[in-house]
């Protein structure tokens, strides 16, 4: 029959279609392979909030270590390569090798079917326990008796699947970090947490008011393997090695070393809150104070003078400046800073080849944004100076460009300084936005130190106070040049 | 010096100016009078073209100011303004306020448009308030900060658009004789003025304007004992 003959002919050409597009980037990348030499260093991405694979060694300069750092080192010296980490959230991880930017991934990460739709796994080299985590006296030992109960779960990790698998759960909540588990818990909104074992364990030393019950481990789906991009080369030189690592005990040693002892009695600190326990990391959390001075500095300096510029262009009386600077007021006021922080880090690599680094992206989307907002408050502050002011520089022939800097600029300027500390008193607490893509500003170490000690409250009490006197000597310096360029009153 | 023909000015439908045609010699004295809005002040405006004329020709020592390619900055530097409310750049001390056009558009040196500031200031009688800041002074003060302004640039050409109306009348004599003392040192100027007997003793002709037109061109003797037009008598009644 016709029909038949056509449905034959959709499925081959789809076929061919799926099969250039599954070979097409395995293909270019052996054509790469063939004309350079190997890469000397790989670099692997990874989410260092993850004790004991991954986390900051907030007390050691910030190195990161943990198992998954260890495997990894022993297996790129097996095959003669350099490791270099690259540190940023979890949930961007595989955007991140997409984009060329990180040549795998060792983060706990498990080969889940939805993952393996877009990067390939190596074979699996650890196979973790789901745990319950719960306050003392509620005794949840088994998937049944979750049942009717809130799950918490971190967001894209394999948990979240078991919590969804529990019948008749009566939420299941999806958090960020796993000191936000704890603070849910905690805070009663969340009956019970899954997470898997090494995390529970840490979980309840840090917390003497909860405990932890295993589930039966699942061999099948629950190992942690090594992503790489579809069609990578490395999967099958890193396959060997991990077999080896399982045969020369390599991998036990290594085990061993970072699960001490699983079984261990409690430490137990029931203090809701205890600053004893940043010991250690504060000098780690201070560096971060530069950061985010650093970052604030070059985005409102980037804000202010594109910010001036649009504001000329909007009054310049010249139609396409004036729509330009329209319309750039108009998108940059009218979409949420981190989507374009999000869009300006992860998509100029793909567009332009360039390697934006975080900082350098941070800095810009800020900027741009800020400038946004600050063209709207210069040109009021510039149309704010009386008009003779203009018409006695110009009588006087001095030129436009001189004008507006030395005349109309200090006035304007004077007019909106109240407004402008404004902005630097936004970009400071909005600047936090900007550990998402892994600066390592206040936020970004707040939450590291979080992950480490397991608890919620106290980095975060810690570095609310350090924004708190970052805004409040910014503004009495604001107060003080407002006195200064007074005087002439 | 100044040459002037069939000068128009219209804001939307509104015609300010309907056709103004002189000439003024060098050193001459203008006092410009008639009735509000009779375009005293938009007449000396076009002339160093804060307002654009609709239609005419303006010259200047026989550079055309209203030519499409005139170097109008340049025109500009030689015409000097004082404006009715003095417009002094208010985060600038009185003599960094006179020093700023020579050291930034003549390009000359600092330390010499400070001595020549200082000499300006000493002339209009207000050495002392070199380092004030222009709020610190009287309105009179400031009119004369104004002047002593102007002169830095050594214009040709000096317009006052109504220097004095924005005065307390204690302090109008102040800036009235600093004018006169000028006028008298053979500067070219354009007075827009209610002072009636200070454009009789200080001027050399009186424009008479009203409704847009130059109505009557008089020395001071005779428009102000034999004017000719209705027009005005009748203004010469009211304000005298």
């Amino acid at each position: 029959m016709n029909k038949h003959k056509l449905h034959v002919l959709y499925v081959s050409l789809l076929t061919m279609v799926l099969l250039i597009v599954s070979f097409g980037p395995a293909l270019s990348v052996f054509a790469e392979e063939a004309t350079e030499l190997p890469k000397k260093t790989l670099v692997m991405g990874t989410s260092p909030d993850f004790p004991p694979y991954e986390s900051v060694d907030a007390k050691n300069n910030g190195e990161i270590i943990g198992l998954d750092i260890d495997i990894a080192k022993y297996i790129l010296s097996e095959l003669g390569y350099e490791l270099k980490i690259a540190s940023m959230d979890f949930g961007g991880l595989i955007a991140a090798m997409q984009s060329g930017r990180v040549d795998f991934i060792m983060s706990g990460m498990s080969a889940t079917e939805e993952r393996k739709q877009s990067v390939d796994f190596s074979d699996p080299y650890y196979f973790a326990r789901n745990t319950i985590v719960s306050k003392k006296d509620s005794n949840y030992n088994s998937i049944e008796s979750l049942s009717g109960k809130i799950i918490g779960a971190q967001l894209g990790s394999v948990q979240e699947a078991v919590a969804y698998s529990v019948e008749d759960a009566a939420e299941v909540r999806k958090l960020n970090k796993i000191a936000d588990l704890i603070q849910e818990i905690n805070s009663n909104r969340v009956d019970a947490a899954i997470v898997e074992d090494a995390v529970a364990v840490e979980m309840t030393n840090a917390n003497g008011q909860l405990v932890m019950n295993f589930l039966p481990a699942e061999e099948n789906d629950n190992g942690y393997a090594i992503a790489f991009p579809k069609g990578s080369p490395y999967v099958a030189e890193f396959n060997t090695v991990i077999a080896q690592m399982q045969e020369n005990g390599k991998l036990d040693e290594l085990l061993l070393k970072w699960f001490p002892d699983a079984n261990a009695a409690s430490k137990g600190n029931n203090k809701l809150i205890d600053f004893s326990i940043l010991q250690g990391y504060v000098p780690y959390i201070m560096k971060g104070v530069g950061v985010t001075l650093l970052f604030t500095l070059v985005s409102a300096v980037l804000g202010f003078i594109l910010g001036s510029l649009l504001s000329l262009c909007k009054i310049s009386g010249i139609k396409p400046l004036e729509w330009f600077a329209t319309a750039y007021t108009s998108i940059f006021r009218g979409t949420p800073l981190l989507v374009q922080l999000m869009l300006i880090y992860y998509a100029t690599p793909q567009l332009t080849g360039y390697d934006i680094p975080a900082l350098l992206a941070a800095g810009l989307a800020f900027g741009l944004n800020s400038a946004a907002y600050l063209s709207e408050t210069i040109r009021a502050g510039i149309m704010a100076v009386d008009k003779g002011q203009r018409e006695a520089a110009i009588a006087l022939g001095i030129p436009y460009r001189k004008m507006m800097i030395s005349i109309i600029f200090p006035q304007a300027l004077r007019n909106i300084l109240p407004a402008l500390v404004n902005e630097c008193v936004a970009l400071i607490k909005e600047s936090s936005l900007v550990s998402v893509i892994g600066v390592a500003d206040l936020m970004r170490r707040a939450d590291v130190v979080r992950a480490s000690t397991f608890r919620s409250f106290e980095a975060l009490l810690l570095i609310a106070a350090i924004y708190y006197v970052l805004v409040l000597v910014l503004t009495s310096l604001a107060r003080m040049l407002e006195r200064r360029l007074r005087r002439s009153d | 010096m100044i040459n002037v023909d069939q000068l128009t000015k219209s804001f939307g439908k509104n015609q300010v100016l309907k056709g103004i045609t002189t000439s003024i010699r060098k050193g001459e004295v203008v006092a410009l009078i008639g009735p509000s809005g009779s375009g005293k002040s938009t007449f000396l405006r076009c002339l160093n073209l804060l307002e654009v004329p609709t239609s005419g020709f303006i010259s200047i020592n026989g550079d055309e100011l209203t030519a499409p390619k005139a170097n109008v900055a340049a025109i500009r530097q030689n015409i000097g303004m004082v404006f009715q409310h003095f417009h002094l750049f208010p985060h600038m001390t009185v003599l960094q306020n006179i020093t700023f056009a020579p050291t930034q558009v003549k390009g000359m040196s600092l330390a010499e448009a400070q001595d020549k500031g200082m000499a300006l200031l000493a002339k209009v009688g207000l050495s002392d308030k070199a380092d004030s800041y222009p709020s610190k002074l009287s309105g009179g003060q400031k009119q004369r900060v104004a002047i002593a302004r102007s002169l830095a640039m050594e214009p040709e050409i000096m317009l006052f658009d109504e220097p004095t109306s924005a005065l307390d009348p204690e302090m109008v004599k102040e800036v009235l004789n600093v004018i006169k003392d000028l006028a008298d040192s053979g500067m070219t100027m354009l007075i827009v003025t209610h002072e009636m007997k200070f454009a009789r003793e200080a001027a050399d002709t009186i424009y008479f304007l009203d409704q847009g037109l130059l109505v009557e061109k008089a020395t001071p003797e005779q428009f102000f004992t034999q004017p000719k037009s209705d027009r005005a008598i009748r203004f010469l009644e009211q304000v005298l």
